[in-house]
């Protein structure tokens, strides 16, 4: 069942179920503080934050699909072993390519367990105050197992499914909240230094990652579609909710307000009047339909863990299913690992930070080694990766 | 047996999420909770320290048309329990020793704090709120006069529920555009902010019912002072762009005649000029405030005896006249007074001159001397059903 060996024209991921993939994994728990970290460094220029990172966004996953393109049907799993080999010793490839793939699994599988814990946080803190918060991050698993049980096309329909749960709340929330918008909260455009502008993203990075996973479902694209396209829609969608978001927010407390609170998109909820007071109190709505967020992001990454360890030893769905069990229950005590609210605004900070290394660092060494090779065994190029 | 395998693990998956996924731990029936409508705070009268919160809480089965025999005498739809405390959350702690079922704060939609207390400052008071999840920013917060739990015991008669009574008053007033819309999120903000002070609707009550009247006036977490309700509505036609109140002129040369006119739409601009150079003002900029008010003459109590053109023209500059002297009347207390900007202006100078302006002030001293001028343009376009 290696995606090398060609895969049947129905397991084949169309371009909109590539677009719902990047962006349903995209917008995850971090649309929930991101005004506040972007306006923590810009002030008032907060909303530019989501427009620029795209742009790195939309680098790195360019160069992702590139990769991609240059071997088909292969995940990064499989592509790494052909870029850090060579005909003559298959097994150096294998060996060289391991703390890459290292690296890669670990970072997902450690966002995984923490963007569960985000999550539950917000539950125990806004609405389920008695419920222990155990009990949410072992359901979100839960979901999310049930999910690793299966093989990557359902990964697809399902995020394609929840795709529209995602988006329409969250450009509602973003749409309605701008009739109490104070324009003037917004001005002036730009008051920072250029290095604040660079310390402003990179507290928004965290908002950012989760597209590495297309490492991985890049390779069961199918073969009219265009990565680079779906890459690009895949972000843009996300940056014009993340831009409507954090601009609304601003808009209507001012980025000093933003500052004190610690879910400010939460709260932008409690402040949104529905026009004619049909609901009242949606924040409990919102958060429930906020659910299918954070699972397709918790979800796509793990599901890309286990994917990942079953390509590495080439095992089979079985085996995926065994290890998606067993990989739990070490990520559910990582996950309760920060003791209070700090340190987990900390920890996502640095796996903001590993986000951009792992973004941007992977797909530009590998490009590197590959044109290196290139230019070194230029007369044996067709016969290393056709 | 490797289906009845397959069957036992589809049997486990199925009954997991049955135990787990339920999410009863916070499961709270109606009836199991104590919901509280409003709050009051004030003063404690055995101890100056300590608060006292009061609370009203609506009794549902007397409530008329809830149940067969229901309705009666309003003073029974609510129970008014009063508790002191250290704190806010002391004193909810001590109202639940007395409750049979849990304090429920999710549908609390009035905060009212006393005079006193607001003089003092409220910012201990209000860091419950902000940390409460249960709280919603859309409540009003209201200054009473007085004790502040004299505004949960009013009898209004119209209404069931005191409570209730006085959210419609506030409610209507704040779409009729007479009583500003100010809501705890609001107030949140507006403290945060640094380029503005909070308000709050000021009310007074009596046994039977409550009156509006104006706002108080922050500086920081602390009232400084209030405007009436004419200064308010000044402030909330430069301010918000709303119509503010009927505005009643005496009429000049005549012995008891006045002129009432009714502003229909509002259109502020606010331009903010770098002024030339003067000797004496020590900030360059001068802010004008351009007001356009349309509306209707709905009242005229004594014959002017002119054209309809010449009384229109007499009109509108009589009204222009007294609606600059009405706005004087409020920033001349809020600058020179209170020297708090509720006003919103040093929101629009940070926003667009924030380099030439905001970064070289302090705008919490500066808005003292802050030259603001007002111009009224006043267009009367109808004179109701009467043709003079």
């Amino acid at each position: 069942m290696s995606a090398g060996k060609g895969i049947p024209e129905h397991q084949t991921l169309s371009l909109w179920q590539q677009i719902c993939l990047i962006t349903s994994t995209l917008i995850g728990v971090g649309v929930l503080t991101l005004p506040r970290a972007t306006s923590s460094k810009l002030f008032e220029g907060g909303w530019v934050v989501p427009i620029v990172g795209s742009t790195g966004a939309f680098f790195s996953l360019w160069l992702i699909a590139r990769l991609s393109r240059r071997f088909p049907e292969k995940t990064f799993i499989e592509y790494s072993q052909i870029v850090w080999g060579s005909v003559k010793w298959p097994r150096l490839g294998r060996w060289l390519s391991i703390p890459w793939i290292t690296i890669y699994l670990l970072y997902m599988y450690l966002s995984t367990g923490i963007a569960s814990r985000l999550f539950g946080e917000v539950v125990v803190t806004s609405v389920l105050l008695n419920t222990p918060i155990e009990v949410i991050i072992i359901t979100m698993f839960m979901l999310a197992l049930v999910l690793c049980w299966h093989e990557v096309e359902v990964v697809a329909r399902v995020n394609e499914l929840l795709f529209p749960l995602i988006l329409l709340p969250l450009l509602f929330i973003a749409l309605a909240s701008f009739q109490k918008a104070e324009w003037s909260n917004l001005l002036p455009i730009f008051r920072g230094t250029p290095r604040s502008v660079i310390e402003g993203v990179y507290e928004g990075i965290y908002s950012y990652s989760g597209f590495e996973i297309m490492f991985m479902f890049f390779a069961f694209a199918h073969k009219n579609t265009k990565k680079e396209v779906a890459g690009f829609y895949g972000i843009l969608i996300a940056m014009v909710i993340y831009t409507l978001i954090v601009g609304a927010s601003i808009s209507v407390f001012g980025y000093e307000e933003l500052q004190r609170v610690t879910w400010p998109t939460l709260e932008l909820v409690k402040t949104t009047q529905v026009p004619g007071l049909i609901l009242e109190r949606i924040e409990s709505a919102f958060l429930a339909v906020w659910v299918a967020a954070v699972f397709t992001t918790v979800a796509n990454a793990y599901y890309v863990v286990v994917f990942g360890l079953r390509q590495l030893l080439h095992k089979d769905i079985i085996f995926q299913r065994v290890i998606a069990t067993v990989l739990f229950v070490p990520m559910f005590f990582f996950a309760l690992w920060p003791q209070n609210i700090v340190e987990i605004f900390h920890v996502t900070s640095y796996l903001g930070l590993s986000s951009l290394v792992i973004n941007l660092a992977i797909p530009i060494i590998y490009w590197i080694v590959i044109l290196l090779k290139d230019w070194m065994f230029k007369p044996e190029r067709k016969n290393v990766d056709g | 047996m490797a289906k009845s395998v397959r069957c036992f693990i589809r049997l486990i998956v199925c009954l997991i999420p049955i135990i787990l996924v339920t999410g009863c731990w916070d499961r709270r029936e109606l009836e199991e909770r104590t919901s509280v409508l409003a709050i009051a705070i004030d003063r404690a009268e055995t101890n100056r320290e300590h608060y006292q919160l009061t609370v009203q809480i609506p009794i549902p089965i007397k409530i008329a048309g809830s149940s067969g025999k229901g309705g009666g005498s309003n003073s029974d739809a609510v129970k008014i329990m009063s508790v002191t405390g250290r704190t806010v959350s002391d004193a909810a702690n001590n109202l639940q020793m007395r409750l049979n079922q849990r304090l429920f704060l999710g549908h609390t939609r009035v905060l009212a704090i006393s005079e006193d207390i607001a003089k003092q400052g409220i910012q201990d008071i209000m860091d419950n709120f902000r940390r409460e999840p249960q709280i919603r920013r859309l409540m009003w917060p209201i200054i009473v006069k007085g004790k502040a739990s004299t505004l949960l015991e009013i009898k209004p008669e119209l209404a069931q529920i005191p409570v209730v009574f006085l959210m419609d008053l506030v409610e209507n007033g704040s779409k009729m555009g007479t009583i500003p819309d100010q809501t705890l999120g609001d107030y949140f903000n507006q403290t945060s902010n640094k380029t503005m002070e909070p308000f709050m609707n000021l009310v007074e009550a009596s046994k039977k019912d409550v009156t509006w009247k104006g706002i108080g006036v922050f500086r920081g977490h602390k009232m400084i002072g209030q405007l009436d309700r004419e200064q308010t509505w000044s402030l909330l036609q430069l301010r918000n762009e709303k119509k503010g109140g009927d505005i009643i002129i005496p009429l000049p040369n005549t012995e008891d005649g006045y002129v009432t006119f009714r502003p229909h739409f509002v259109k502020k601009k606010l331009h903010i000029d770098k002024a030339k150079a003067n000797s004496s003002g020590a900030s360059s900029f001068v802010a004008t405030y351009h007001c356009e008010l349309q509306g209707d003459i709905v009242e005229l109590t004594e014959n002017m005896k002119v054209s309809p053109e010449k009384f229109i023209l007499q009109m509108q500059a009589l009204i222009k006249k007294e609606m600059e002297s009405r706005a004087k009347k409020m920033l001349q207390p809020l600058q020179k007074q209170y020297n708090s900007d509720i006003l919103k202006l040093g929101l629009t100078l940070r926003a667009l001159h924030y380099r030439d302006y905001w970064e070289t002030h302090n705008w919490k001293e500066d808005f003292r001397d802050f030259p603001i001028r007002v111009v009224y343009t006043i267009k009367l376009r109808r004179l109701g059903m009467e043709m003079q």
